[in-house]
């Protein structure tokens, strides 16, 4: 599929709807890209626009064209596209857009169905050199050069294929303006920015190393060079590879070989799981929208270059742009035709309104896809990752993170009357991006599920209201406990004691607890102690003041904060039980996600009597709090609250944290004790964006598997109602 | 640095009655009124010398609530040392002791030796336990006693300096055999040589070698 390596474009080709080009055509004023459904089709807003002249500019500093992704062993699936470097300001950024359908089809190129999909998935959107940790290139004699890039966070892209040549022109222009250096131990290895933080780059290689192979794809000539790091080929220079290279019949073959210690060829198979991992997460996570993938889906969430203020931000990247009215491949690309339409900048009122109807239509379209993908999925090397058998570090494929999500993009996910049209699509952003610190006060409130995603600002205002009386009404209950009274009630004095003595020993340092009399933790003493006449059977427990500390900053109005606190309790509370059923499900589930993602590091732990991993104990109870510095905390829970890929995001990031430690862990032969101090030891020590990628990343690679390790029931899943055998009678 | 010996202790009591900054005042030597309540375990650790050796004390301050017990007895396992702590000025967390030496028994080796605090005796006027009650307790149940306070350092260092060397002396003694980890005591890598430990005859070698 994909189109088929065509000759180089003359403007005005249909290649260069997905091309940006300056804005000097200056009808095509700087477009805020806060608009969410930025990516649209269409050729004037397919373009990127360059803000002319300001220092903002972008500039192309290189293009290759048929420049392929190869997803599957059949050739005629490879994806063609379009390389460019793009220098803004000070930083480059590297994309590879492929090409749409009806530029393949205008060169006469069928497009396979199964492979339209792919193209959105593979696309590189805006990775930043800064990403880059290195490059190794691949220049046989025979056959196809190709290059792989592997991130700073140990995840490799796919081999991107030249057809025509020009690796070394690449390499040459990163080289311009990046430090490129040779590595040592593989001159075809170039280590981008090798200035790394050494926590980084120990990541890169600690979880790498062991990986069970999966299979190595070789592109071949006759006779296929095999190459890999064993069998080795002398680069030759390119100038003696001809372009007719690109018209080489290309196929590649599963090899299965010995593990290799040498990172970077482990990670080019790594780069060959990318489509299986794709297509698990597309299937488990209920992700309807493959189009869309999580990974890249641009249509919410438009890609920056820099996390500018959006309405300063004057670029967007376009992929797949195609005219409807052009549409003329058939019922899928009606479809994708239609898709397009809707992505289209049509102003935010328009969009608010399409919005949903745009995402059943999408729905519909995938349910019909799902079968096919299957399918494709089917077809040889890609069915061999065997969770358990992976050493895994998963795989995610470049993306830039959005800017936190600000108050002008927020309006935008909602209707005239303040409905969120599109929770999932909300969760996404957020899951991705994370929320600017003025907006947070409102969103968490949703994301904690105080405020209902339907529901209409009227409806919140009285919500507030009601709530307000409410809280009230809870606070008075201890409030007005007499003295006389207290003395004959021993639990409320022990509970009310509890509280006074912890809310004063809870972030104190910061700022808005900070001092004496300070009358936010008179606040969060308040909250608390009402809470426990709230939830009377739970009560207080140690853990709850850091869970609230937060909410209360964030939040600071005292009913809104406790409502917000109850709600995210409603999850929580099973953490804090007497019996600790929660936690020792959390935990228990930690060590399946271990076994199945890291088995030697579970077999390491079941040698050293590990199993019970207490040492995650203070991760979960309170969610990383104590990990992370504050801001961090602000942001990681607002990813976790997003219940985005997974409800259990957090159980997951313990298994990325151990998985970044695990050979110094195994290393260091660290028993219950020292492992127990060495994870205590990490708190502040632990890089979150990092950090939220690798989970991510294991999350969906570990898909339905990942999934059936942790039960139902698990929090912060909501507990399954059970039946009361003190029926309420009010 | 090196040691001659590492001995883990553990300390352990209600919550709130100054595990923390018992462990603060003795590892930094100061008292901070406001720090965060202690979550799982946190630790400490500090050089201390005996019988011209130096000994490492590595310390776990555990979190006191209810709650939290169970993951708790998780950390008696090889502790050498424990320092069971309540408030003067608190009657419950002395009527507590009883459960948490129960626990201590059942969950850390019998050798270990625990040191009975009263802490906070700073708080005089607040008093809600006798030193004789403590005493008394102490007495019962065989262990050392010792009132302390954290916020005036009183009797810090000889609580935490004084169950070590009741270590030590078991260790000379040859009560336990340091060659064993899950006594809670570790031998050092230094150049230092235990002077005649029955069950340490490993310890004697001149370069200390590796003693596990």
């Amino acid at each position: 599929m994909g189109g088929q390596s065509g000759p180089t474009m003359d403007s005005g080709d249909f290649f260069d709807q997905s091309e940006f080009v300056p804005s000097s055509k200056s009808n095509a004023p700087s477009k805020p890209v806060q608009d969410r459904s930025s990516s649209s089709s269409g050729n004037e807003a397919g373009k990127m626009v360059v803000g002319n002249g300001s220092p903002d500019s972008y500039k192309v500093v290189f293009i290759k064209d048929n420049v392929s992704v190869h997803p599957t062993q059949n050739a005629s699936e490879r994806i063609s596209g379009r390389l460019r470097l793009i220098k803004q300001g000070a930083s480059l950024f590297m994309t590879w857009i492929p090409y749409t359908v009806q530029g393949a089809a205008r060169r006469g190129t069928s497009i396979m169905k199964s492979t339209e999909k792919d193209r959105n998935l593979y696309t590189i959107r805006a990775v930043s050199l800064a990403e880059m940790r290195s490059i190794r290139r691949h220049t046989p004699p025979f056959g196809l050069q190709y290059v792989i890039i592997v991130l700073t966070s140990g995840l490799a892209f796919p081999p991107l294929y030249f057809h025509t040549g020009g690796v070394r022109e690449f390499l040459s222009t990163l080289r311009n303006h990046a430090l490129l250096v040779r590595s040592n131990d593989d001159s075809n290895v170039y280590l981008v920015n090798d200035v790394q933080d050494p926590l980084q780059r120990s990541l890169t290689s600690l979880e790498l190393t062991e990986v069970t192979p999966v299979s190595v794809i070789t592109p071949a000539a006759e006779p296929p060079p095999v190459v890999t790091k064993e069998d080795d080929v002398e680069p030759v220079p390119e100038e003696s590879i001809t372009s007719s290279s690109m018209h080489t019949s290309v196929y590649r073959q599963g090899v299965r070989r010995e593990a290799s210690r040498e990172i970077i060829n482990v990670l080019e198979k790594f780069s060959m799981v990318t489509k299986f991992a794709r297509d698990t997460t597309a299937h488990l996570f209920g992700e309807s929208r493959f189009l869309g993938n999580s990974e890249m889906d641009l249509d919410r969430a438009p890609m920056r270059l820099r996390n500018d203020d959006a309405s300063k931000s004057n670029i967007e990247f376009q992929t797949l742009n195609r005219p409807q009215e052009s549409n003329s491949d058939g019922k899928e690309a009606v479809a994708k035709g239609e898709d397009e339409t809707h992505r289209r900048l049509t102003g935010v009122e328009k969009e608010k309104i399409e919005r949903g109807e745009k995402e059943k239509k999408e729905e519909k379209e995938e349910k019909k896809k799902s079968a096919e993908e299957e399918a494709a999925t089917n077809v040889g090397t890609f069915e061999l990752v065997d969770g358990t058998q992976n050493d895994s570090p998963a795989l995610v494929w470049g993306r830039a993170r959005p800017p936190p999500l600000g108050h002008e993009e927020w309006a935008t996910f909602l209707d005239s009357e303040g409905r969120v049209v599109d929770p999932k699509a909300l969760k996404k952003r957020v899951f991705h991006g994370g929320v600017e610190p003025n907006l947070r006060p409102e969103l968490w409130k949703f994301l904690l599920g105080h405020y209902k995603f339907d529901s209409t600002y009227a409806e919140r205002e009285a919500l507030v209201a009601l709530k307000r009386e409410e809280y009230k009404v809870l606070q008075t209950q201890w409030k007005t406990v007499s003295e006389d009274q207290a003395r004959r009630f021993a639990k409320f004095r022990e509970r009310k004691h509890r509280v006074e003595k912890d809310v004063v020993r809870t972030d104190r340092t910061i700022p808005f607890y900070e001092g004496d009399d300070n009358k936010n933790v008179d606040i969060l003493r308040d909250i608390l102690v009402t809470y426990s006449f709230y939830n009377f059977d739970l009560g207080y427990c140690q853990g709850m003041s850091d869970l609230l500390s937060p909410i209360l900053h964030v939040v600071v109005e005292e009913s809104e904060a406790f409502w917000c606190f109850a709600a995210l309790m409603e999850r929580m509370a099973p953490n804090f039980h007497r019996d600790q059923a929660g936690m020792q499900a959390q935990l228990s589930a930690v060590s399946k996600l271990v076994q199945l993602l890291d088995n030697p590091l579970h077999d390491y732990f079941k040698q050293n009597d590990c199993l019970n991993y207490f040492f995650c104990f203070r991760w979960i109870l309170i969610c990383f709090k104590r990990e992370f510095d504050y801001n961090d905390v602000l942001r990681l829970w607002e990813v976790l609250w997003s219940h985005y890929l997974s409800e259990h995001f957090h159980l997951y990031m313990c298994v990325a944290i151990l998985k970044r430690h695990r050979r110094k862990i195994m290393d260091e032969q660290m028993e219950f004790d020292t492992l127990l101090k060495f994870i205590n030891e990490l708190s502040g020590h632990i890089e979150l964006e990092s950090t939220l990628r690798d989970t991510e990343a294991l999350c969906l690679f570990a898909g339905e598997k990942g999934t059936a390790c942790i039960p139902p029931g698990t929090p912060p899943s909501l507990p399954v109602v059970e039946v009361d055998a003190f029926p309420m009678s009010l | 640095m090196s040691y001659a010996y590492l001995f883990k202790y553990i300390i352990i009591g209600d919550t709130g009655v100054g595990k923390s900054c018992l462990l603060l005042q003795f590892t930094d030597k100061r008292f901070q009124p406001v720090h965060d309540l202690t979550i799982g375990v946190e630790f400490g650790a500090r050089m201390i010398t005996i019988d011209n050796k130096p000994i490492k004390l590595q310390i776990w301050d555990t979190a006191g609530q209810e709650s939290f017990r169970s993951i708790t007895r998780s950390y008696y396992r090889g502790a050498a040392g424990a320092l069971l702590v309540y408030d003067i000025t608190r009657r419950e967390t002395f009527n507590h002791l009883t459960s948490w030496l129960e626990d201590a028994r059942q969950h850390a080796n019998s050798n270990m030796t625990i040191m009975l605090i009263g802490n906070k005796c700073d708080l005089a006027h607040r008093r809600a336990v006798s030193t004789e009650e403590g005493e008394q307790f102490a007495k019962e149940n065989g262990l050392v006693f010792m009132e302390t306070s954290a916020k005036t350092a009183q009797n810090v260092e000889d609580a935490f300096i004084n169950t070590a060397a009741k270590i030590y002396q078991k260790i000379e003694e040859g009560i336990f055999d340091v060659s064993n980890e899950s006594y809670g005591i570790k031998v050092g890598y230094s150049t230092w040589t235990a002077s005649g430990g029955t069950g340490g005859g490993n310890t004697s070698a001149q370069s200390g070698g590796c003693c596990s």
